[in-house]
């Protein structure tokens, strides 16, 4: 599985559109020359693919395929900014696009799903969604505060958001420095004009939609490797409340790993190359073929 | 430049400190050099080799890059949307169907890019952006892809240190045994949506093991530790590389070169000092080297003293020798007695054109694995054409012929496909006859030319007049700088620098470069004999005046890239060099 001795690979960086009720939905994807697993991330509110300009050439370094799809909104795909859909355009979106994905890397590849803060909500909402059918082999959740709706609001206040249809926008609040205190990505997050920063409040009731997909979940997950990664605190995210929610949503059997870091979006800090190198291992592993 | 030296009694204990950490940093460099050296001279011997294989085999070589060109651009948006992927399949339906572009017409889907990072312009992911000189005052920005990277620019740097190396081995005999400037490492401040944006020759930081890595990368010298004024890095590689048996200066400018002998001239109080004392910049390092000191306080005391006589190891230096850059070859002469020359590349950050192969100084074979050429016979108005959109047929590089000037259009593997450069080159022979490559040299950029009244003066012409002019005067020459005067009627006027400069000589020097340019351009004798331009002006100048003037004009930053540019548009450098 291993090579120990090879030059840097010489790997594509590849655009194609998922075509999804009139809205083309760009999937990027980092392909290496020897695909050996596949991560499909899911990208939080804020960012896009653009963001990953430096972990995906890495990853394909790694032999694994690196898919981002910009979500509905987001990124260079079309959608309406600032504004989700309901639940199941946004997660039918997230199953077409990762049917692609396992139509480009082929049964056999080991696939990881990684969803990164609000994408770790989408994520845990896709993968407990009935329907749901792209067999993948190994799930991590990253700086994701699961649950957090649930977890920060009353029931009178949830009930109030879900039946919120408004369309004037709500400040995420979200701060560059709190996702690195690298100047150079401070500079690109406060100056990307692809970035989305707020939503509209009905917005808000889809997230909330999604939250009780996992948090009523109505069908049992794969019994596939899963684990939730962080920094050792998170200036967004309640890690122990996030932990928690993990814990209960993966009954217990999931691993939960620290990086030293107290920023949130860790490609961004100096622990970049240990979540690549840990991720890439994690992805790879279940596709061990212990018959051979 | 170096500071004032701090007082004796609080300078020596962080003195100590100091010096053992330079004494560490002096080691671990040099541990690099020698991990190193050996790995460099066998991957530049494999590239110099690839490449000598490739020009025995030209049409393969042009056929596998446009292959290489259509296989990472093909699954592009930029394709896709223009139906290139369908269309475009070989040399024939590669030129019908995609146009010929300049940089600005790919200004829509690089500001696409820079967002994606990849996947729009090629299909492969941009590292870097690269800056230089854009036409409307905004910097270029130049994708620098990984596959670019691995498969193009690199093996171009490392074939032609394989030429350098093949004839002068002794420029990796020791750690201290070349200088080079040709690239800098610098920390960079510029970002296009988090990406660096940086020029060419700034090789800092190092993306990968394959980027370009001589054994000198962490030289005291050479990395980002150095000071980034022009002057400040001279100081620091004119200092680390004193008293050492220094063999080699490669450089890009020819000027650079100049400049480094004028720079221990100007600062030779200081370098002796920091000598004799072990410091650089006033700072610690090393240990004191008295015999260098003595040795570099005697040269400074000969007048006129060149760079040998700074370095008497010297063997070789190396810069870019043609076009206007062959004007300085007379104070390339005066400071590089007795050194052998090597040429450097003919390039520019949108690509390799030339690669050295031998000694040659003033020609080079196409750099035919480097991109896909395509030529256009100079005298065809290739801009206005463009402009309008029409077709125009290109020829392929087995069908130009020597003796003629030529526009260079190029696809490279970073996406910019069909790129008119605005470079035209001058095809001095074909090697083995037809169908062999052509050995080529930059002539000037297209469009640099003056026309008060249609004469459409260039600066090749002006070049030629002057360089007959001065030879029928009997005198030498160096630098010239040339630039329209308006006036009823209006004219030119050229300073030329030279050793006999002196007033009496100007009036029938220039009637013989007006003569000179009559005979070279038939619109310009037309206007001059029907009294519609005065004829030209050339007043001679000592021999480092107008080095000095440009040195002096040398920007602050970003050195490397500065041009020297005879022909002006304006006539304002003689008022600066010999007033009104």
């Amino acid at each position: 599985m291993l090579e120990l001795k090879r030059p840097p690979q010489n790997t594509r960086k590849e655009i194609t559109y998922v075509r999804r009720d009139g809205a083309d939905l760009a999937l990027h994807l980092w392909r290496p020359k020897n695909l050996k697993g596949a991560i499909f991330y899911f990208h939080g509110l804020q960012s896009h693919a653009g963001w990953l300009w430096e972990v995906g050439p890495q990853y394909a370094d790694n032999d694994i395929a690196f898919f981002v799809l910009d979500r509905r909104g987001s990124g260079i795909s079309d959608g309406e900014r600032h504004d989700l859909p309901d639940a199941e355009t946004i997660l039918a979106d997230y199953a077409a696009a990762l049917a692609t994905v396992r139509r480009i890397i082929g049964e056999d590849t080991p696939l990881q799903l990684f969803g990164h803060c609000l994408g770790g909500s989408f994520l845990a909402a896709l993968m407990h969604h009935p329907e749901f059918d792209v067999p993948y082999d190994s799930a991590v959740f990253c700086s994701s505060w699961l649950g957090k709706l649930h977890a920060t609001l009353s029931e009178e206040q949830r009930a109030a958001l879900a039946a919120d249809d408004g369309t004037e926008l709500w400040d995420a609040g979200l701060k560059s420095a709190d996702f690195t205190d690298n100047v150079k990505y401070q500079h690109y997050i406060d100056h990307d004009d692809l970035a989305v920063r707020a939503l509209t409040r009905r917005s808000r009731a889809t997230l909330l939609e999604l939250e009780k997909l996992y948090l009523q979940p109505r069908r049992e997950l794969p019994d596939v490797p899963v684990s939730y990664v962080s920094g050792l605190t998170d200036p967004i995210v309640d890690l122990d409340d996030a932990h928690k929610t993990f814990i209960e949503m993966t009954n217990g059997r999931g691993g939960i790993i620290k990086l030293p870091t107290h920023q949130h979006y860790l490609y961004y800090t100096d622990v970049r190359t240990s979540l690549v190198t840990w991720s890439s291992t994690y992805a790879l592993i279940p596709g061990l073929d212990h018959h051979g | 430049m170096p500071k004032t030296d701090p007082t004796p009694d609080s300078r020596t204990d962080s003195r100590t400190d100091s010096k053992k950490d330079s004494t560490k940093a002096s080691t671990e460099w040099q541990k690099h050099w020698k991990a190193r050296r050996g790995r460099f001279i066998e991957e530049c011997r494999q590239a110099h080799e690839r490449l000598l294989a490739d020009l025995k085999c030209p049409t393969t070589a042009q056929d596998r890059v446009l292959a290489d060109i259509i296989g990472v651009s093909a699954a592009s948006l930029h394709w896709k949307e223009h139906n290139y992927d369908v269309l475009a399949s070989d040399k024939a339906s590669f030129r019908k169907v995609l146009p010929i572009m300049r940089y600005d017409d790919f200004a829509e889907v690089i500001e696409r890019e820079t967002r994606t990072k990849g996947g729009t312009l090629t299909c492969s992911p941009v590292l870097r952006w690269l800056k230089t000189s854009g036409t409307t005052g905004t910097p270029k920005r130049v994708p620098y892809t990984l596959h670019w990277l691995l498969t193009y620019r690199i093996p171009a740097m490392m074939a032609m240190w394989g030429t350098y190396l093949e004839h002068h081995p002794e420029l990796l005999a020791h750690p201290y045994a070349t200088l080079d400037t040709q690239t800098v490492r610098e920390d960079v401040s510029d970002f296009v949506h988090g990406v660096e944006h940086q020029a060419v020759s700034n090789r800092h930081p190092q993306i990968n093991t394959r980027d370009w890595n001589p054994p000198w990368y962490e030289a005291p010298w050479f990395g980002p530790a150095t000071p980034t004024s022009h002057e400040g890095r001279m100081y620091h590689r004119i200092r680390h590389l004193l008293g050492r048996n220094l063999h080699y200066i490669s450089s890009i400018n020819p000027s650079t070169l100049i400049s480094l002998r004028d720079l221990i001239e100007a600062h030779g109080k200081s370098l002796v000092r920091d000598l004799r004392e072990g410091t650089v910049d006033g700072e610690p390092w090393g240990e004191p080297d008295p015999a260098a000191a003595d040795h570099l306080a005697a040269v400074l005391e000969k007048p006129g003293f060149s760079l040998k006589d700074v370095w008497p190891s010297l063997t070789l230096y190396s810069c870019w020798l043609s076009a206007s850059a062959g004007l300085y070859q007379s104070k390339l002469d005066a400071v590089f007695p007795g050194v052998a020359k090597l040429p450097f590349m003919s390039c520019g950050t949108e690509g390799v054109t030339t690669i050295p192969v031998d000694d040659t100084p003033h020609s080079q074979p196409l750099a035919i694995s480097q991109a896909f050429f395509e030529f256009v016979p100079a005298e065809v108005p290739l801009g206005e054409l463009v402009e309008r959109g029409e077709p125009v047929e290109t020829l392929l590089f087995d069908e130009v012929e020597a003796g003629r000037d030529y526009h260079l259009i190029m696809s490279q593997g970073n996406g910019l496909y069909r790129l008119w450069t605005g470079d035209i080159y001058h095809v001095d022979r074909i090697e083995g006859g037809t169908g062999g490559v052509p050995w080529i040299h930059f002539v000037r950029r297209d469009g640099v030319f003056h026309s008060f009244t249609g004469e459409k003066i260039t600066e090749a012409q002006v070049t030629q007049a002057i360089e007959q002019g001065v030879a029928e005067q009997g005198l030498d020459m160096g630098l010239y700088m040339c630039g329209p005067k308006w006036g009823e009627p209006p004219h030119y006027v050229a300073l030329v620098e030279s050793h006999g400069s002196d007033k009496g000589v100007d009036a029938e020097l220039s009637g013989r470069i007006d003569e000179a340019l009559k005979t070279i351009n038939i619109e310009y004798a037309s206007k001059r004999d029907s009294g519609r331009l005065r004829p030209i002006e050339v007043v001679t100048v000592p021999h480092d005046a107008i080095n000095a003037y440009v040195e002096g004009r040398r920007a602050a930053g970003n050195a490397t890239q500065y041009k020297y540019k005879p022909f002006q548009q304006d006539i304002d450098f003689v008022a600066d060099i010999v007033g009104d």
